[in-house]
């Protein structure tokens, strides 16, 4: 009996301490303005991150040369005061400001980009996102080391002593390629796959001093041949790649092609400077931990709890501190969106970033003051696989756009008053005039179809739509059959994969249809164009055409800024004529925003930096007046 | 009893290791990697992606590289959550999963014992019928439907309770339960058999013939034994419900560690599915364990060999 009471004691004791520990263990003082992030960010490293969860961090920590306007996204001044462009438009020299600070007082200085960009395109950073800095001469060169040719001058970096914090670069040896060679003693990898077919030239033979020496990349428990000396990675030297340090407060950015949207690249997040000394001194990741981090950017981020918030608080030492509104800002990480909407409507945050698109539907039936949809850059499509009968037809793949009638898509399936699209590139890209497939036509649809020998869809083989697991996906690819099935006479099939299966069926073009929505990096018709270039990664199509790649690259090289839009505009029409894909509809913003929010502006790529954005007391929730957010959209 | 513990350990050592060699294997059988991404990348850093995860090497080289790191406690880095290791992840989420286990174990137990001895004695009557309904249907329904008539209810008609969150009791009133809920049903209706089963064995007659009371036959006498089956079912529950539910934490915004356990194996994060599989295990196995040893202190006829 004694046992037994204490058994249910010490039950009873352990459950209310745990309790007690759940509440008052992690409390934090409430925030000044809250908002929903979305699913948990994968890092607040400016080199690793992708998505758009991410970049809301990001960018309220680090700041760039330049930042992010909140009204276009455009570049606004940020560490860099004033810069020149020269005549070709190929090289840049940025003047930094004198107080522009790190968190933890020093000065951001010139060394500091040459730092971060060099540590951007480092392959060992394995950063997704190198190729921004590719755009600098001999950038791409750097990150990919099979680009590298005899004679270039090359730096080799030797493995590191054990211990030492893998962000520390090993001793640097300079020298010049003289060849490459393939080693002879097949690695245990390589030698398991059997693929025998071409041995990798993984010996990268180096004259240093007036010496020959042999390199391979090899840890030191690796065999090596015997003349050869074990490195850590064989790169570029860095010296010529197009970046000069001038002084402490210059900056030289000289790129291969002038690219007309180079600054405001310079104001996305991948380009931002990160502090040598904390990077190297804690090591990745654990520089990123709060109490190590340093940052320049208008926050610094004071805690950061897995899965609950990242709460960021005004940085003292930010330049431009007196134009940051906001003390302190908790961003949470909420994965469901109908929660996150039910902390919306509780009024527990100020900015749902994505309510569910059911509830959209109802809540946009009546004028709201804290909801205003605007188009996005963003496109929804389909990809046709042009390697596989019968779509490798080009009348079959015109046939299936047509067939689509994308007004019923947008109204039935979608739901926010997304924009029908008939062309790749989203409207309102200035400059540019985008080029359409032909309109919703099923009576030419099917006269197609009959041409390519299928009169009335008779003996057109069972086609199969793919699209990643979500119920928004399925009700579009749902409709689209019914519509091929009604119009064309045709069956199609779905298939849905989870995230990771679809994109490696992607990635192998095993599919015949597949959806996928594309964001633009930056403002201009290019980050779409460049897709579809022979073998392009994003490309999952087939389509190869010697004339399309002509038209990118010119497009590429031209300074002139109306001709560089005009072959763009012939690549799309192109595009738009042979069909490897069939747009379907432009994304819309979706933020719920309360009207005493002000500062926070619709933009086309649903960027709302956080510096930008104060709070005002003096609005109530059913205020007349519209904050800037609900400002009619041009 | 010592031979007992030893046997455990032993088999405990066992379990991992099988549940470690499974769960690898299954994992190496999936397509795509931690490296798949909506973008693609050049095939040159592809496979420095894969080389920087050892994906590129043969798979019982990976195998030895990951049961020998494991092995010392150190579980890797996350791959999808980049700057957390698997330890840290665990760390920060396994408590707080706990303690709204607890919590919702807490009113599980108060309300399915309740039940279950109420219906055990007044069995046939309507309270008996309109209770194990109740349990019925709380076994049947599903705890994302619970929480959000829950939510509706609580939140939206009579605003009582915060939507979601953690960080205050009032926030953890509700989700531990829509959690709770489901086990407590469970729980009454263990109890109420075992109930039954003790009130007509022959020493509760005996207690009966002694003149005691019926409440104190029923709590004293009877109720012991008919908890013999209930600790039994509890043991793995509260493994389950420690390393926290999905559907829960994703209602309420827990940042506890349910999420993960689906979140890992979609996104490809094979060291913190890997992980997390491990803990559970080493969670059931002790939880197991520890009903074995509470058997023999419940029950004076239990002796741990």
């Amino acid at each position: 009996m004694f046992g037994r009471t204490v058994f249910l004691i010490v039950m009873v004791v352990t459950g209310l301490a745990a309790v007690a520990w759940a509440v008052y263990g992690s409390r934090l003082a409430p925030a000044d303005f809250s908002f929903t992030n979305e699913t948990e960010i994968a890092t607040v490293d400016p080199a690793l991150a992708t998505g758009q969860p991410e970049m809301r961090i990001i960018q309220s920590l680090f700041e760039g040369l330049g930042r992010q306007s909140p009204k276009d996204t455009h570049f606004a001044p940020g560490a860099a005061e004033k810069w020149e462009i020269s005549e070709d438009g190929r090289v840049y020299t940025f003047h930094l400001r004198h107080d522009a600070r790190w968190s933890n007082g020093e000065p951001v200085t010139a060394r500091d980009f040459s730092y971060s960009i060099r540590r951007l395109l480092d392959p060992l950073t394995y950063s997704r996102y190198a190729y921004e800095g590719w755009y600098l001469v001999n950038g791409k060169k750097y990150t990919l080391a099979s680009e590298l040719a005899a004679g270039d001058p090359v730096e080799i970096e030797m493995n590191l002593a054990a211990g030492v914090p893998n962000t520390v670069r090993g001793e640097l040896l300079l020298g010049k390629l003289v060849r490459r060679e393939a080693s002879a003693a097949k690695s245990n990898a390589t030698a398991a796959k059997g693929d025998d077919a071409e041995p990798k030239q993984d010996i990268f033979v180096v004259e240093i001093d007036g010496k020959e020496r042999r390199f391979k990349v090899a840890e030191a428990t690796d065999r090596v041949p015997k003349d050869v000396e074990r490195c850590r990675q064989v790169l570029l030297d860095f010296r010529e790649v197009g970046l000069k340090v001038i002084d402490d407060y210059t900056l030289e950015l000289r790129l291969t092609n002038p690219t007309p949207y180079f600054l405001d690249l310079l104001a996305y997040y991948p380009l931002a400077p990160v502090n040598q000394a904390c990077v190297e001194k804690y090591g990745s990741p654990d520089w990123l931990r709060p109490e190590h981090i340093v940052t320049n950017g208008p926050f610094r981020m004071v805690a950061r709890r897995l899965r609950d918030r990242v709460r960021l608080v005004r940085s003292d030492t930010y330049w431009d501190r007196e134009n940051v509104k906001l003390n302190v800002v908790d961003a949470l990480s909420v994965d469901d969106r109908t929660t996150a909407f039910n902390l919306y409507m509780t009024r527990m945050v100020d900015w749902d970033t994505v309510p569910p698109a059911e509830v959209l539907r109802e809540l946009l039936k009546e004028p709201r003051n804290d909801l205003n949809p605007a188009p996005q850059l963003t496109t929804y499509y389909f990809l046709l696989n042009t390697t596989r009968p019968p779509l490798d037809d080009k009348r079959v793949r015109q046939a299936l756009s047509m067939a689509i009638d994308r007004e019923e898509v947008t109204r039935v399936a979608t739901g926010a008053g997304e924009i029908p699209a008939y062309s790749l590139v989203p409207p309102s890209m200035p400059g540019y005039h985008k080029q359409e497939c032909k309109p919703f036509d099923p009576a030419a649809a099917r006269k197609l179809l009959a041409e390519a020998g299928f009169p009335e869809g008779q003996g057109f083989p069972r086609i199969e739509i793919l699209y990643n697991t979500d119920q928004a996906h399925q009700a579009i690819a749902e409709l689209i059959r019914k519509q091929w099935q009604n119009n064309l006479g045709i069956t199609a099939t779905l298939r849905n994969e989870e995230w990771g299966s679809y994109q490696d069926s992607i990635q192998q073009l095993k599919f015949t249809v597949a959806r996928r929505a594309w964001v633009g990096d930056y403002m201009d018709p290019n980050t779409y164009a460049d897709m579809f270039v022979t073998g392009g990664e994003n490309n999952n199509t087939g389509f190869a055409n010697p004339e399309y790649d002509k038209l990118i690259s010119d497009a590429a090289t031209e300074v002139d800024k109306t001709k560089r839009m005009e072959l763009l505009e012939k690549s799309e029409r192109m595009l738009m004529d042979e069909q490897p894909i069939i747009p379907v509809y432009f994304y819309v913003s979706r933020n719920m925003v309360r009207p005493w929010v002000r500062g926070f502006y619709n933009t086309l790529q649903d960027v709302h930096p956080i510096r930008d954005i104060w709070i005002d007391r003096s609005v109530k929730q059913d205020d007349p007046r519209p904050n800037e957010y609900m400002e009619p959209v041009k | 009893m010592t031979w007992f513990f030893v046997r455990r350990l032993l088999g405990l050592v066992v379990t991992l290791w099988v549940v470690f060699t499974v769960s690898f294997l299954l994992m190496l059988a999936v397509p795509g990697g931690p490296y798949s991404a909506e973008r693609n990348l050049p095939p040159e850093l592809e496979a420095n992606f894969k080389h920087r995860y050892r994906t590129d090497l043969p798979w019982y080289e990976q195998y030895t590289f990951d049961l020998s790191r494991d092995l010392t406690g150190d579980l890797g880095m996350s791959s999808r959550l980049q700057d957390f290791s698997v330890n840290q992840v665990i760390k920060e989420g396994l408590p707080i999963s706990a303690s709204l286990g607890i919590f919702a174990l807490f009113f599980a137990i108060v309300l399915g014992l309740s039940a279950g001895i109420v219906s055990a004695l007044y069995r046939g009557s309507i309270a008996d019928f309109s209770l194990m309904s109740l349990a019925t249907v709380g076994i049947a329904i599903p705890s994302f439907v619970v929480a959000g008539l829950a939510i509706m209810l609580f939140v939206f008609v009579i605003p009582i309770f915060p939507a979601a969150g953690w960080g205050t009791l009032r926030q953890l009133v509700l989700p531990s339960l829509c959690l709770g809920l489901a086990y407590a049903a469970e729980i009454a209706r263990i109890t109420r058999t075992g109930m039954l089963d003790a009130l007509s064995q022959d020493y509760v007659r005996t207690a009966r013939a002694k003149g005691l009371s019926e409440f104190m036959v029923a709590i004293r006498h009877a109720l012991p034994t008919a908890l013999l089956p209930v600790v039994s079912y509890l043991g793995p529950a509260v493994a389950g419900i420690l390393t926290g539910s999905v559907v829960i934490e994703k209602i309420f915004a827990i940042p506890g560690l349910g999420w993960h356990f689906v979140q890992a194996a979609l996104q490809r994060d094979l060291t913190l599915a890997m992980g997390l599989v491990l803990l559970y295990t080493v969670l059931l196995y002790t939880m197991n364990f520890i009903v074995d040893l509470s058997y023999g202190i419940l029950d004076p006829r239990v002796e741990l060999k």
